[in-house]
């Protein structure tokens, strides 16, 4: 069997390997600099201005069109919002009411609270460890 | 005989045999890979104790016939999902606690709807994870409960143990928690106030976008993605491999958004201001300094976490109240501390042999 250091195969992954290294750290100290920050904030905050104000001509847009907007399909949201929390009420009631049942799950018999650590993982007495 | 190169010539047949059958393998494991789904994750039986909201409490079903008295609440980081802790059989975390004799429970988080964009922190800690709290107690009939939080699971539950620091809380434990967040460097920079418009953001888009959180976590290695998509394709013959991938990547890039008035006091308070690890942090008006914390804490990080730096971490210990504490480095990352092959030889069995005696 040939040894690593002449493998091919394995030359070529610690290659790509050293070569991710090297990338990430060169981009790290890249993105570490305060002007790299103004850049980036500076793209992210045109992009979201930009994001809001087509959000905002798309309001008018569906308003024109006789459509839901943003606002009113929320108002659904949150109305299905309420009835799946009521669903969800009545379906813990429903587990709890058949809590003597022997299915699987909820209302199934559980195993007693006696379990004891085998004798090494004992805890301290106290004190801190590091 | 060897080569000028050091390669021996007697293995060069055998090699090329075994690089063209995996060229083979590859084109055929290719077509396989874009044409099958990857593996089923999360599916350790549970049940779905609560739901409200961005809020799911589940319950885990016993794998065990006797578990420890005390009940364990998992919280899960709010930026992605709790199945990392459930891969699939033999590489859960949840299922080996619950083989281990664990009463098992999870605070796990679905994507904030836009009408939750007004969750603020005291929500998360003075509401979900008290609620969920009072729950477990009713659900098992214990009054204590041990607290396990991932990442910012872990400065979440901190900040609830330092507010209820009377109990019910009995043990706590951090999974790679940050509480010195100017050690976070590149997101300390990428925040920088002079230049962030956090309030710009958050009033424009309500809650931050799952897309703007994912490229935050992927430009800490920008190379990585691209070096990790060479190594698939060269190990895609490798049905283990591909399995694990295809495991990680998709629990990696399920981001979830975050609610903006949430992720304005994470920026304002502690990017910013690091009142967490200068012990002036306040939730809704009630002071959080992790010193308040007495109860038995354990925390392990990770020896090459590029997302939570030791440096970000390693004053936890130091400035919990606690007597009874414990910090545990272990080889690997930010995730494969948790997840993983690693996980399962180094952190589960510590976290078992640590909490075991103080869940009686």
């Amino acid at each position: 069997m040939a040894d690593k250091s002449s493998d091919p195969v394995a030359l070529w992954q610690k290659m790509i390997g050293e070569m991710e290294k090297g990338f990430n750290a060169f981009a790290n100290q890249t993105m570490s600099s305060p002007e790299f920050s103004k850049a980036m904030n500076q793209a992210g905050g045109a992009t979201t201005g930009a994001q809001r104000q087509f959000g905002e001509f798309m309001e008018k847009y569906l308003l024109s069109m006789n459509l839901p907007s943003r606002a009113q399909m929320v108002g659904m949201a949150e109305r299905l919002q309420n009835i799946e929390g009521q669903i969800n009420e009545i379906r813990a009631m429903l587990q709890q009411m058949n809590a003597g049942a022997a299915t699987p799950g909820f209302g199934a018999p559980r195993p007693p609270r006696t379990k004891r650590p085998p004798p090494s993982s004992a805890p301290p007495s106290s004190g801190e460890q590091k | 005989m060897n080569a000028p190169s050091g390669l021996d010539l007697a293995d060069i047949p055998e090699r090329i045999q075994s690089e063209v059958q995996r060229a083979i393998q590859r084109s055929i494991k290719g077509v396989e890979y874009f044409s099958t789904s990857g593996p089923t994750l999360g599916s350790t039986p549970k049940d779905i104790l609560h739901a409200r909201g961005t809020m799911n409490l589940y319950h885990y079903r016993p794998l065990s016939d006797e578990v420890y008295r005390v009940p364990v609440l998992i919280v899960m980081a709010t930026t992605n999902r709790g199945y990392i802790l459930d891969m699939v059989p033999g590489q859960s975390f949840i299922e080996f606690l619950l083989k281990r004799g664990y009463d098992v429970y999870m605070l796990d988080w679905t994507a904030p709807r836009p009408e939750e964009k007004s969750l603020r922190m005291e929500d998360y800690v003075l509401d979900f994870i008290p609620d969920c709290v009072r729950r477990v107690r009713e659900d098992s009939g214990e009054q204590d409960v041990s607290v396990i939080g991932y990442c910012f699971g872990g400065v979440l539950s901190l900040l609830y143990g330092s507010i209820f620091n009377d109990g019910p809380m009995k043990n706590l434990i951090c999974f790679t928690t940050p509480i010195d967040f100017r050690e976070m460097k590149l997101f300390s920079n990428f925040s920088d106030r002079r230049y962030f418009d956090v309030d710009g953001l958050v009033d424009s888009v309500g809650n931050v976008p799952p897309e703007m959180i994912l490229s935050s976590f992927e430009m800490l290695r920008p190379a990585s993605r691209v070096a990790s998509q060479i190594q698939l394709w060269e190990n895609i013959w490798n049905d283990e491999f591909v399995k694990s991938y295809r495991m990680f990547d998709r629990w990696a890039t399920d981001t979830l958004p975050l609610a903006g008035e949430y992720f304005r006091t994470i920026t304002k308070d502690l990017m910013w201001d690091n009142k967490l690890y200068n012990g002036t942090m306040t939730v809704g008006g009630r002071k959080a300094d992790i010193a308040d914390i007495k109860v038995p804490i354990l925390h392990a990080v990770a020896e090459h976490d590029h997302i939570v730096p030791y440096e970000a971490a390693k004053h936890l210990i130091a400035k919990v109240g606690s007597q009874d504490k414990e910090e545990v480095m272990l080889k690997g990352g930010h995730v494969s501390l948790v997840a993983g092959a690693n996980a399962v030889k180094r952190l589960w069995p510590k976290l078992d042999s640590w909490l075991g005696g103080r869940s009686i």
